[in-house]
């Protein structure tokens, strides 16, 4: 092992994060058998030179930890292996990138066609964590050297991501991790506290969802017993994720059983509604998908539309909104959902 | 696209140095301005990420990152005429996989689009999906978005905006105007001459953004509220790329008449009225609600959005304001009296 070099902390300093990141991925590319701890402090750009031989490297030692998942955050496969007779020891773990999980395998590749869509995709993102990704993807796929078709201008995208529950959510996701939140439902005066398993985060007619499995108390979370699979909206999610342990596996595509649940819900959900006849209410609800016109308009001043929904609170919401543009026919508890509403703007404003 | 170059964070920048490497070996003798072009980067960007990667490389046997541990190009070339020949390379052969929220992203921004006409083939689309998951370091995580453009193929109910979408993406495509009949929120419709600029959606809803010939500005019209749309054979006379052309990234834009309001609402209910509330206003927390200020074109849209979140937002003032929310509520809650 060499000697430090340059170990000043002003030079030190002088080595920006991406430089030290950069190192540590080359030198851990580089390496077959992986380096020890110890080896990468000493000797990796970045780290060699607040590394003090035979001192206290703590600082260092956790700055490495953060590093570690930054670079594992980016997709690189860091790995460690135990020593032979040793294993568990900190000390003599060592750590590496192989090559073949790093690379993007030989055979993939994107045509110009597939390029364009993929930017498109990209766009998409414009908010929140997603926006990086996407931008971090698109920058990996560039390197494969691929152009667009055409530039993208006739579409800008978007989908929103506002939940202040979606990144913690997210994160838990990707960890495995069980968590725990308060959850207001309609009608309830205080929220209450629920502890899941994530399974996917599915974005349904603008608004985000939360597919989870119930914990039940008491059970053994890996048992073939499981909880209830509960959907649940994020803007209901009333206050911080709480990240717990580690969640057992649960196999599936559980994004696209999500979605197709709430298409069945969405299909049963049905509600009447009377609208006046070209207002804002008729336009916008009879432009809707699934809508159906249940009277002809013929001279009429108000016309029946039947309408699909999965949340009637959400439902009520709206329908509120167009205030005396629309009057609910069926059913009789989206009829009330609606008149409480009213009554409420009326009595908050008077 | 270098206008639309951002500052990059540290772990924007590794995903930078790691995709640049790869494209430099391909691109022997690149300028710094085709790298700037093909990855939408300033050549400023690229010429301090090029200057890191020729100083960066591996411990090497005697850990003393010697010369030939280390990247290196023509300096000479670099210098004197921003070509990028690299001389030296170290540890990197190929392409980074994409991260497990990398393809998740993509994927999910895929299935969001899938019902574009120029996704027609769902076949294509599904191996596209297929190679991001393949592609990536780890199984892609569990994000899904529902399919939101309007399709006239949809296996539950076709949507019945899908025409007019058809319509619109085909007078862009030809650069034509379109006639349209446009209904505004309080019912009135007006026919309008349009140049169609750009395609816009947020979450299900969708807009086009055009050059309004009445008008005579950009306007933004919500496809739920056009009816009767053709296109003509007249050629559009302003295009996204002119110069008193400006298509902002926002879809509500502020405007000099705007009426201003105070609300109070509930402070998880504020990211719903983030695009009313201007920069800079002031927000005062008063009994766990949130006093702000919004600001609306007319109280036409004002009394429909705030009953629409009943007990979540209140207009606090002016009396006008107040009054015609009230009345809105009042005349609704009449109909089932």
């Amino acid at each position: 092992m060499s000697s430090t070099l340059g170990s000043t902390s002003s030079a030190a300093s002088r080595v920006p994060v991406e430089e030290r990141l950069f190192s540590l991925v080359l030198a851990l590319l580089a390496t077959e058998s992986g380096l020890t701890k110890n080896e990468i402090l000493s000797t990796v750009q970045g780290y060699r030179q607040k590394f003090r031989a035979g001192g206290d490297n703590a600082n260092l030692e956790r700055q490495f930890e953060r590093d570690k998942d930054d670079i594992r955050d980016l997709g690189v496969p860091l790995e460690t292996i135990d020593s032979p007779g040793d294993a568990g020891n900190n000390q003599t773990l060592r750590y590496r990138i192989p090559r073949g999980a790093y690379e993007l395998p030989s055979d993939i590749s994107f045509s110009p066609d597939e390029t364009t869509l993929l930017n498109l995709a990209a766009m998409v993102w414009r908010e929140g964590s997603l926006s990086g990704e996407s931008r971090r993807a698109l920058l990996k796929l560039r390197s494969l050297g691929v152009t667009a078709d055409e530039p993208v201008l006739g579409y800008a995208p978007r989908v929103r991501l506002r939940d202040a529950a979606f990144e913690p959510l997210s994160a838990a996701l990707e960890k495995h991790l069980i968590v725990r939140f308060p959850y207001l439902k309609p009608g309830e005066d205080h929220a209450r506290e629920r502890e899941v398993i994530p399974l996917a985060l599915v974005q349904y007619q603008g608004r985000w969802h939360l597919s989870a499995e119930e914990v039940v108390p008491g059970a053994r979370t890996d048992s073939a017993g499981e909880g209830a699979r509960k959907t649940y909206l994020l803007r209901r999610i009333v206050g911080p994720v709480e990240p717990g342990k580690s969640a057992p596996a649960r196999p599936g595509d559980h994004a696209a059983a999500a979605l197709a649940g709430l298409d069945e819900v969405w299909e049963r959900g049905v509600a009447e509604v009377e609208v006046a006849c070209d207002s804002d209410a008729a336009t916008r609800l009879g432009n809707r998908r699934g809508t159906e016109r249940l009277t002809p308009e013929s001279g009429e001043s108000q016309t029946r539309l039947q309408l699909h929904y999965v949340d009637l609170e959400i439902l009520a919401d709206e329908l509120a909104g167009f205030g005396p543009e629309v009057l609910v026919v069926s059913p009789p508890e989206l009829r009330e959902a609606v008149v409480t509403r009213l009554e409420r703007t009326v009595r908050d404003h008077g | 696209m270098a206008d639309r170059a951002q500052p990059l964070q540290a772990r924007d920048k590794l995903a930078f140095l790691l995709s640049l490497v790869p494209w430099l070996m391909d691109h022997d003798g690149a300028k710094v301005s085709e790298a700037a072009e093909h990855f939408g980067m300033t050549p400023q960007q690229i010429r301090e990420a090029v200057e890191l990667i020729a100083v960066s490389g591996v411990p090497g046997e005697t850990d003393a990152y010697q010369h030939g541990d280390l990247f290196d190009i023509n300096w000479d070339a670099f210098e004197e005429r921003d070509e990028i020949v690299i001389t030296n390379l170290v540890a990197i052969d190929d392409s980074p996989r994409f991260s497990a929220r990398e393809a998740a992203a993509l994927i999910a921004g895929l299935q969001y689009l899938s019902a574009l006409p120029e996704n027609a083939d769902r076949g294509a689309i599904a191996s596209l999906m297929s190679k991001l998951s393949r592609g990536a370091s780890a199984a892609p995580s569990q994000v899904g978005v529902e399919g939101a453009v309007p399709s006239p193929i949809d296996a539950v109910a076709p949507d019945p905006l899908a025409p007019t979408l058809a319509l619109i993406r085909e007078s862009v495509e030809r650069g034509v105007q379109l006639e349209l009949d446009y209904q505004n929120s309080q019912g009135q419709r007006e026919r309008r001459r349009v140049d169609p600029l750009r395609i816009e959606s947020i979450d299900t809803d969708w807009y086009l953004r055009g050059w309004c010939h009445l008008r005579e500005a950009v306007r933004t019209f919500r496809l739920d509220r056009i009816s009767n749309a053709i296109i003509t054979e007249q050629p559009i006379e302003h295009r996204a790329t002119d110069s008193d052309v400006r298509l902002p990234d926002v879809l509500f834009e502020p405007s000099p008449d705007d009426l201003e309001v105070t609300i109070e609402v509930v402070p998880s209910a504020m990211p719903l009225l983030t695009d009313y509330i201007p920069d800079g206003a002031t927000t005062v927390e008063h009994d766990g609600r949130i006093r702000t200020t919004l600001r609306v074109s007319h109280y036409h849209g004002l009394k429909r959005l705030i009953a629409s979140m009943p007990g979540v937002a209140t207009v606090v003032a002016p009396p006008s304001a107040r009054a015609a929310v009230e009345e809105w509520a009042r005349e609704g809650a009449a109909r089932y009296r």
